[in-house]
C-alpha cells in the first residue's frame, strides 16, 4: 500500500526511464506527445479559438460576411476558416493533438492500479467523446421538414454552406414515410402584466398584482396600490343625475323622423350641447340660460350669442365682435387685430355650411411692433398657440360662440333656466317659425318636415356612473382597480387590459399600462405514423423533449406553423456517433466523481491505516 | 418587504459581523456570523421554495429565478467549506458576493411567464443544479484568490503552510483552499455540462451544436482545466513557487469573469441572436 501511494506522487523517475528503454531513439516524440506542457498548450489555444469562434459569426454567407466585415476581412476569414471554426482543418489538427495527447499520457502512466480508475477514465472518456463527434461529422445528419396535418413524407432537408459561401439545401430521403396523423398545439393561459413607466426618467417597471400592498415604484416618488381584480371585465357607463341642483344639466333627446326614433342621446348644456343631421339639414341645441329675464332676451332672435374674440396682454383683456376683415386696435399699444376667416371644423376642406361644428377657429392676423404674425385661435384648445411658436407669445387670443354661428336649414333650440321655464323655439331658414314651451315627454314636431322630437329625461346635474362587470372567472379581459399616489396626491381608475392606452397620472410624468404579455405555447405535439412497405411500423404521439426513433432516425418536434397552426415543423437527425459518445459522458462523470470525492476520500483512509 | 430584500440585508449584516470578528475575536461573534449568514441562506431558499409553488415549475425558467439560485448556491457551498475548514474573512466577502448577485436579480424582470416547452424536461433540472453549485465553488475560490493575493505582499517572510492553532487556515495559505474548491466545483462543471449536453440532444436534437452558450460553457471549462493540469507542470519549469501560486490565483479571477460572462454576458456576443440558449433571446 505504502509504495503505492509513493508511486502516485509526482516524482516518477522510475517509470520515466522505464519508458525510454522500451521507446528507444523516439523517446523525444513521445515525451512531447505525453507532457501537461502540451496538454495546457493545446487547451489554451482552443480556449482562444472558442473565443473566436462566438465572436465571429459563424457559417453565414460569404455576402453577409462582405456586408459586415468588408471584403478584404471576409476573404481573410475564410481563407483562414475562421468563418467555421468548429469544423475548420486547423481545429480537427487540435482536437487530433489533443486525443494523442490523451492517449498517450494515459499509455505512460498506465499503473494497474485502482486509485487510477478516475485518471484512466477521465481521460480515455474525452477520446470517446471526441471518437463520436468524428462519427457524427462523417456519417450522421441533421435536418428538417415540414408536414400538414393529415399528409406524409419521406424526404427531409438539411443545410449546407457551399464552397462558394451560399446557403444551400439538400434533399434526403428517407428509408420509410412519418404520417402525421394529427398536430396539437395547446396554449398557455393569456397572462398580462402592469407596467408602469415614469416619464422623465425614461423608466419602465413591472409591477406585482397584489391586492392591498403599496408598492413602490423603485425610481420615483409614485406608489401603485392595487384595490380590486376582475379577471375578466366589462365597462358599463351608465348616465346618472347625481344632485337637484343644476350643475350639469342634460336631457335626452329623441329625434323622430316618421314616428320612428332615428337619433337619440344625450345633450349636456355644458360640453355637447348640439346635434347636427347634415342630410336632414337639421341641428337640435341645448341652452342652458341663467335666469328668466335672459331666456326672455334671446328667445324671439334668430340670432345666437355673439361670437366674439378676446384678446389679452399683460393682464388686460378687451372683446371685439366676430367681424371679418375689420381693424381692431388693442387700445392703449400699437396692436391691430383683424380677423381673416372661421371654420367650424378646423382641417375641412369642405363648404362652411357643411362642416360638423367640432373644431371652430378663427384665422387672425396680428400687426405689432414686431411685424406681421398670423394665426389660427381655436375655441376648444384656448392655450394651443401657448404650445406653439408665435411671434407674439404674450399676446393671447381666443374666441367663442364660433359654432352658434352655424345655421342649419332647420334648427331646434331647447331652452332652459333654473326656475324651471323651458321653451322650445323652431328655426327655419334663419326665421323663428314656432315658440312653445315644452314638457318631459311630449312630441314636437318641427313645422314642414314631417319629423318630431322629443325631451323624455332631464337630469340637473349629469354624471356617468362607471361600472366594471365580471363577466367570468376566467382570465380572459381583466381589469385591476389602482391607487397612484404622487406628488399630485391620491388618484384611483380602472385600468383595463383591454385598453391599449396609458392610464396617465395627473402630472402626466407617470402611467401605467395593463398589458397582455402575449400568448404562449405550453406544449405541442404530434401524432407521428412511420409507414414502411405500405405498413405501419410505429406510432408515437411526439412532443418536445420526447421524439420518436426509428432505425437511426429520431425524429423530433422542433416547430410549428406560426399562423394557421396546420403543419408541424420536424427535426430528424441520425447520429450512429451517440453509443460512443454517450459511454464517454458516463466514463467522464464517473472519472471526475472518482479522482475529486472518492479518491481523496480512499487516500485519507490509507493514511489513517498506515499510521495505525 | 420582499423576501428577497430581506434576505439582501441580512447578508449585509452577516458581513458586517464577519469583519467585526476579525477584530474581535471571539466564539461568539463566529457562531452570530456564521448563524446569520445560514439565516441569509435560509431566506433565500425560502423565496425559491415559495416562487416554485407560484409559478408551478422550478425557480430558473429565467434570468431573475435563476440568479437569486445561483446566490443561493454560493451560500450553501460557503457553508459546506466553513463547516470543514474554518475560514475566517471569506464569509464576509461570500457574504457581498450573494448579496451583489441578488442586487443583480433585482434588476432583472421579476415576472412569472409559463415556461417554454424545451425547459419542461429532468435533464434541465439536473444540469442547472449541478452548474450553479459549480458556480458557486468557482464563486468562493474567487474570493479565496482574492484574499489570497491581498495578503500575499505582507506575508513574505512568514513561515508558510503552518496554520495557527484555533484559527483555522490562514489567508497566507489560501491557494490551498483555492484548489479545494475548485476540486470540489470542477465535478459539478462537468456533470451540469454532461446533463446539458443530453438535455440539448433530447430537446433540440444535438448534444453538442457550437452554440455560443455551449461553447462559453467549454471555455469556462477548459479555463479550470488549466488550472488543475497547471501543478503539474510547474515543478518542471524553473518558477518559483510563491510566484506561481500568485500566477494561478490570478487565473482563478479571471476563470470566475470568465463563469459570469457565460452566465450573464452573452447577449452582447454579436453571435447571441443565432442562439438557442441564451436568456432573453427567445
Ligand atoms: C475531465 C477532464 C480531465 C481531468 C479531470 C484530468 C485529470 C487529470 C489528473 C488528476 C491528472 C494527474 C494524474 C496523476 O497525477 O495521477 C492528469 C494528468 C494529465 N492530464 Fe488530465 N485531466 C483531464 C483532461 C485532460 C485533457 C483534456 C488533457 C489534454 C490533452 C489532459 C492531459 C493530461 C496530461 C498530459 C497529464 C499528465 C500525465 C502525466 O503526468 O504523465 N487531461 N489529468
Amino acid at each position: 500500500m505504502k509504495t503505492e501511494i509513493k508511486k502516485d506522487t509526482r516524482q516518477n523517475i522510475k517509470i520515466q526511464t522505464h519508458q525510454n528503454e522500451r521507446k528507444g531513439s523516439s523517446n523525444i516524440v513521445w515525451d512531447f506527445f505525453c507532457s501537461v506542457k502540451l496538454a495546457v498548450v493545446i487547451i489554451l489555444i482552443m480556449t482562444v479559438a472558442c473565443i473566436l469562434g462566438t465572436v465571429i459569426l459563424q457559417e453565414k454567407t460569404m455576402d453577409e460576411y462582405t456586408a459586415k466585415y468588408g471584403y478584404g476581412l471576409a476573404t481573410f476569414l475564410r481563407t483562414t476558416q475562421l468563418t467555421n471554426v468548429f469544423y475548420s482543418h486547423w481545429f480537427s489538427f487540435l482536437l487530433i493533438l489533443l486525443c494523442a495527447n490523451l492517449i498517450c499520457c494515459t499509455i505512460k502512466r498506465w499503473r494497474n492500479t485502482f486509485l487510477q480508475t478516475g485518471f484512466v477514465l477521465t481521460h480515455l472518456s474525452l477520446v470517446l467523446i471526441l471518437i463520436g463527434g468524428v462519427v457524427k461529422f462523417q456519417m450522421g445528419v441533421k435536418g428538417g421538414v415540414n408536414v400538414y396535418e393529415g399528409k406524409s413524407v419521406n424526404y427531409f432537408l438539411t443545410q449546407k454552406i457551399d464552397r462558394k459561401g451560399k446557403l444551400d439545401y439538400v434533399k434526403k430521403d428517407l428509408p420509410f414515410s412519418i404520417a402525421l396523423d394529427d398536430f396539437i398545439l395547446e396554449k398557455n393561459e393569456p397572462k398580462f402584466q402592469l407596467v408602469s413607466y415614469v416619464k422623465n426618467k425614461d423608466r419602465q417597471k413591472v409591477l406585482e398584482i397584489k391586492l392591498g400592498k403599496k408598492q413602490k415604484v423603485p425610481g420615483s416618488d409614485y406608489k401603485v396600490t392595487i384595490k380590486d381584480y376582475v379577471p375578466d371585465a366589462e365597462l358599463k357607463q351608465e348616465p346618472v343625475n347625481v344632485s337637484d341642483k343644476p350643475d350639469n344639466p342634460a336631457i335626452f333627446v329623441k329625434f323622430f323622423g316618421s314616428e320612428k326614433v332615428a337619433a337619440e342621446g344625450w345633450l349636456l348644456a355644458n360640453e355637447r350641447n348640439s346635434y347636427e343631421d347634415k342630410k336632414q339639414n337639421l341641428r337640435i341645441e341645448y341652452l342652458w340660460l341663467s335666469s328668466q329675464q335672459e331666456l326672455d332676451k334671446v328667445v324671439n332672435s334668430a340670432e345666437t350669442a355673439n361670437p366674439q374674440l378676446s384678446v389679452a396682454l399683460s393682464g388686460q383683456m378687451q372683446n371685439y365682435p366676430l367681424e371679418l376683415n375689420k381693424v381692431f386696435r388693442l387700445e392703449g399699444t400699437d396692436y391691430t387685430i383683424k380677423m381673416l376667416q372661421y371654420v367650424y371644423n378646423y382641417g375641412d376642406r369642405r363648404p362652411l355650411g357643411e362642416q360638423p361644428t367640432d373644431n371652430p377657429a378663427v384665422q387672425v392676423e396680428i400687426k405689432g411692433p414686431e411685424g406681421d404674425e398670423t394665426r389660427w385661435v381655436f375655441e376648444k384648445f384656448p392655450d394651443w398657440n401657448k404650445m406653439h411658436p408665435a411671434k407674439y407669445k404674450s399676446l393671447n387670443i381666443t374666441c367663442s360662440g364660433i359654432a352658434g354661428t352655424y345655421m342649419a336649414k332647420n334648427t331646434v333650440r331647447i331652452y332652459q333656466t333654473p326656475e324651471g321655464k323651458q321653451m322650445i323655439v323652431c328655426i327655419k331658414d334663419k326665421r323663428i317659425a314656432e315658440i312653445k314651451p315644452w314638457e318631459l315627454d311630449n312630441r314636437y314636431t318641427i313645422p314642414d318636415t314631417g319629423n318630431q322630437v322629443e325631451v323624455s329625461e332631464y337630469f340637473p346635474s349629469f354624471d356617468f356612473k362607471r361600472e366594471v362587470i365580471k363577466k367570468s372567472d376566467e382570465v380572459k379581459m381583466p381589469a385591476i382597480f389602482a391607487e397612484v399616489e404622487g406628488p399630485a396626491g391620491k388618484v384611483e381608475d380602472w385600468i383595463f387590459s383591454s385598453n391599449q392606452y396609458a392610464t396617465w397620472y395627473t402630472d402626466n410624468n407617470f402611467a401605467l399600462v395593463y398589458e397582455s404579455t402575449g400568448e404562449s405555447i405550453s406544449h405541442y405535439t404530434s401524432m407521428l405514423r412511420i409507414v414502411e412497405n405500405g405498413q405501419t411500423v410505429v406510432e408515437k404521439t411526439i412532443r418536445v423533449n420526447d421524439p420518436l426513433e426509428y432505425k437511426g432516425y429520431v425524429i423530433y418536434q422542433s416547430s410549428y406553423d406560426p399562423e394557421a397552426g396546420s403543419f408541424s415543423g420536424l427535426q430528424i437527425v441520425k447520429d450512429p456517433g451517440i453509443p460512443i459518445a454517450y459511454s464517454g459522458f458516463g466514463a467522464i462523470c464517473v472519472g471526475v466523481v472518482f479522482i475529486f470525492y472518492i479518491k481523496p476520500f480512499l487516500r485519507k483512509k490509507q493514511k489513517k491505516g498506515v499510521e495505525e | 418587504m420582499s423576501i428577497i430584500n430581506v434576505t439582501l440585508i441580512i447578508y449585509i449584516i452577516a458581513s458586517v459581523v464577519y469583519i467585526a470578528r476579525e477584530v474581535w475575536w471571539s466564539i461568539a461573534t463566529k457562531w452570530v456570523a456564521l448563524g446569520l449568514f445560514i439565516l441569509g441562506f435560509c431566506f433565500n431558499l425560502t423565496w425559491l421554495i415559495k416562487r416554485s409553488i407560484e409559478a408551478g415549475h422550478p425557480p430558473f425558467s429565467n434570468l431573475y429565478e435563476s440568479l437569486i439560485f445561483y446566490a443561493c448556491c454560493t451560500a450553501l457551498v460557503y457553508i459546506v467549506f466553513e463547516f470543514i475548514y474554518n475560514f475566517r474573512i471569506v464569509g464576509a466577502l461570500a457574504a457581498v458576493l450573494a448579496m451583489l448577485i441578488l442586487l443583480y436579480a433585482t434588476l432583472q424582470d421579476p415576472s412569472i411567464r409559463p415556461i417554454m416547452p424545451a425547459l419542461k424536461s429532468n435533464w434541465m433540472l439536473a444540469h442547472v443544479i449541478t452548474y450553479m453549485i459549480g458556480y458557486g465553488a468557482f464563486g468562493i475560490s474567487f474570493i479565496t484568490s482574492l484574499i489570497f493575493l491581498a495578503v500575499k505582499p505582507f506575508a513574505k517572510n512568514k513561515k508558510r503552510n503552518e496554520d495557527e492553532q484555533g484559527k483555522g487556515i490562514l489567508p497566507r495559505n489560501f491557494d490551498k483552499l483555492s484548489y479545494k474548491l475548485v476540486a470540489f466545483g470542477f465535478p459539478f462543471l462537468t456533470l451540469g455540462m454532461v446533463t446539458g449536453a443530453v438535455w440539448a440532444k433530447k430537446a433540440w436534437g444535438d448534444y453538442w451544436s457550437w452554440d455560443p452558450k455551449e461553447t462559453w460553457s467549454l471555455i469556462t471549462w477548459l479555463a479550470y482545466l488549466v488550472y488543475l493540469h497547471t501543478p503539474l507542470i510547474l515543478p518542471k519549469m524553473n518558477i518559483n513557487k510563491s510566484k506561481a501560486a500568485v500566477m494561478l490565483a490570478i487565473w482563478l479571477l479571471v476563470s470566475f469573469g470568465i463563469v459570469n460572462f457565460t452566465f450573464v454576458g452573452l447577449n452582447y456576443l454579436p453571435s447571441a441572436a443565432d442562439s438557442e440558449h441564451i436568456y432573453g433571446s427567445q
